[in-house]
């Protein structure tokens, strides 16, 4: 397969989306991304043709997500901002501001929420706060959260919405996968998922939302289910890890990541282990490696087709892969037997 | 008066002796077989111009796609795109080198081997130390205290080590002899048994009876491995018939190898067949070298 590189981007990357599913519609015709380059760029995932970007914030960015009918983004930052934006002209629309940075937003599966995480700083404990939106770029946006969480005891580093908005999933800097009501907010479950003190770096919801994958500086990913919080599968690599994805229609995972991004200097580009590694999801194997970028892979994201993936790296260039047939011809003896 | 005919360009100010600055404009050829060439002219960084023809296949993928997919496709770009036209944008996006991606249950242990190596000569290297060629001290010899009043070590053993290199040499070579060697060893040094043997695991290969084959050169392009056994065949039981072809047009390329279970008929055929008339050409036939 022949990569697309897009280099909008003059600094690392933080976040890759591509445009949802909706209603079993699976689109992924769009794609966005964000950098500590202060701008998002929207692009076509088909042939890396850059559609626009959206300007406006003032400091590094590092989240971004977009809502299921592709009609409103929302961005998050160090400039300690929420900013949603019409997708198609790239106007902002609404804007709120928080004492700390945004590490992490996303919609719910009907687009009508909006979770965000805050970073815990200068005094300021760590939060994730709901926002309802309201799915319509003529529409007012409400100023004030639904409601807060506050993390007392260990930052939350991520988070996600359970199916149905039923719960809201966090991970956190002390490898902690917490469980809270998706509607008030109560903490329900508390598991040490990955090692004491080894920050959880991404979350990833399968697309029914029943399970989901968390990668660690523990250099582990670990799919666990979204009710019980039971560890499913492991799977253990030699590199901490920055970012993981579960891929539809194949039962593959693609974890990203390499050493730190301040040891990169001093470290080859082969130590440095910055390819994509794919897991069999299932039996836990490692089953090929995807070379390409110069840094950590600091974001993955899958197609909703499951037709390909883009990964973002501290490089500041998003490769946007479309799968070969051998990727999808690919299964193990027991898989082709069933089939 | 200016004859009509006169005003036509003349053929001989063709474009390419007018101006040597000027490159030639770009041709495209619509070719019958559904291809373009393309032909394009630049300079190269040494001022040299530089003709470049590319063939073209076009292929159109035709693709059911969403409505709301297929009005997102024609979106007016904004931002820093905002006036663009469509097509991606060279200065954003890029091509990738080829990438080969197959996934395999046993990645692992194939990735494993590559590192093998690498970790073998870490290992060899863990435990050297540095010394000091001076004084054999545990210092770099440019920091020897002793480095402008001694000697190297090395210079002053040398008189009385002088026959030992020689003598290392012919255990070396002796060593290769009963492969146990580690280091690359030329082809013809190899084993005992003279030029054109190689290592003992490829045996089967090489050590192939050469006596009763034979070496027929001059044959028809046309020609066809089983044309060749059929003729050969007459004179004996045939073991092999190798035709070399070309890897990309799977031609003859003009000889071939012919083996027999016996050295008598193998003379036989040589002795026949040596200018027969195949395929418009004379063969010739003779026994095969050893090379």
């Amino acid at each position: 397969m022949r990569p697309i590189l897009l280099q909008g981007h003059e600094r690392s990357l933080t976040q890759i989306k591509y445009g949802h599913s909706f209603w079993g519609l699976e689109f992924g015709d769009l794609l966005f991304s964000t950098a500590k380059d202060h701008v998002v760029c929207a692009w076509y995932s088909v042939n890396g043709e850059r559609v626009g970007t959206y300007n406006g914030h003032v400091g590094a960015l590092w989240t971004v997500d977009i809502d299921p009918t592709t009609t409103i983004l929302a961005t998050g930052g160090a400039d300690n901002t929420i900013r949603l934006w019409d997708v198609r002209a790239g106007k902002q629309l609404k804007m709120w501001e928080f004492p700390t940075a945004v590490k992490r937003v996303e919609f719910s599966e009907d687009g009508t929420l909006l979770l965000a995480v805050t970073e815990q700083r200068m005094g300021h404990l760590g939060t994730v706060v709901v926002f309802p939106i309201t799915v319509d770029v003529e529409a007012e946006q409400v100023d004030d959260p639904s409601f807060t969480i506050t993390f007392r005891e260990s930052k939350a580093t991520v988070a996600a919405w359970g199916y149905l908005n039923k719960y809201i999933i966090t991970g956190h800097e002390d490898g902690r996968v917490s469980q809270y009501d998706g509607k008030t907010g109560e903490l329900i479950r508390d598991v040490q998922a990955h090692e004491l003190d080894m920050q959880i770096t991404d979350i990833d919801m399968a697309p029914d939302r029943t399970y989901f994958i968390t990668c660690s500086k523990d250099k582990t990913a670990k799919i666990l289910d979204v009710n019980e919080l039971k560890v499913l599968k492991t799977y253990v690599t030699d590199t901490p890890l920055n970012t993981a994805a579960l891929t539809p229609k194949k039962d593959f995972i693609i974890l990203g990541g390499g050493q730190e991004a301040r040891d990169v200097t001093t470290t080859s580009q082969r130590q440095g282990k910055f390819e994509a590694r794919f897991y069999h999801k299932i039996f836990e194997d490692e089953i090929g490696r995807v070379k390409g970028h110069f840094g950590p892979l600091n974001t993955i994201a899958v197609h909703p087709r499951g037709v390909g993936y883009a990964s973002g790296g501290e490089d500041g260039y998003v490769r946007v892969h479309h799968f070969d047939r051998q990727y999808f011809d690919f299964a193990y003896e027991v898989e082709k037997m069933k089939g | 008066m200016p004859d009509p005919a006169s005003s036509r360009p003349n053929w001989a100010d063709d474009e390419e002796f007018d101006d040597p600055s000027v490159l030639p404009p770009q041709q495209v050829i619509n070719n019958p077989d559904g291809t373009k060439t393309v032909i394009t002219y630049r300079f190269n960084d040494n001022g040299k111009k530089v003709k470049t023809t590319r063939k073209i296949r076009t292929t159109i993928v035709k693709e059911h796609v969403n409505p709301r997919v297929a009005e997102r496709k024609e979106w007016a770009k904004f931002g820093a795109e905002k006036g663009h036209s469509r097509g991606p944008d060279l200065s954003t996006t890029s091509v990738g080198e080829n990438i080969t991606f197959r996934p395999s249950t046993n990645w692992k242990t194939t990735s494993k081997e590559d590192n093998a190596e690498e970790s073998k000569l870490k290992d060899q290297l863990k435990d050297k130390k540095v010394t000091c060629r001076i004084c054999r001290g545990d210092h770099f010899t440019a920091r020897c205290p002793f480095k402008d009043t001694l000697p190297p070590l090395d210079d002053a053993a040398a008189p009385g080590a002088e026959e030992s290199p020689a003598a290392d040499g012919a255990g070396a070579t002796g060593a290769i002899g009963g492969s146990g060697g580690g280091s690359y060893v030329a082809p013809h040094l190899r084993g005992k048994k003279g030029a054109g043997e190689s290592m003992p695991g490829s045996g089967s290969y090489k050590d192939r009876d050469d006596l009763a084959t034979l070496r027929v050169t001059n044959v028809s392009e046309l020609a066809e491995e089983g044309d060749l056994r059929d003729m050969f065949e007459r004179f004996g039981r045939v073991t092999r018939v190798f035709l070399a072809k070309d890897r990309d047009t799977g031609r003859a390329k003009g000889f071939a190898f012919i083996s027999y279970v016996d050295r008598s008929d193998a003379a036989r055929a040589c002795e026949r067949m040596d200018g027969f008339g195949f395929k418009h050409l004379i063969l010739r036939v003779e026994f095969a070298k050893r090379s």
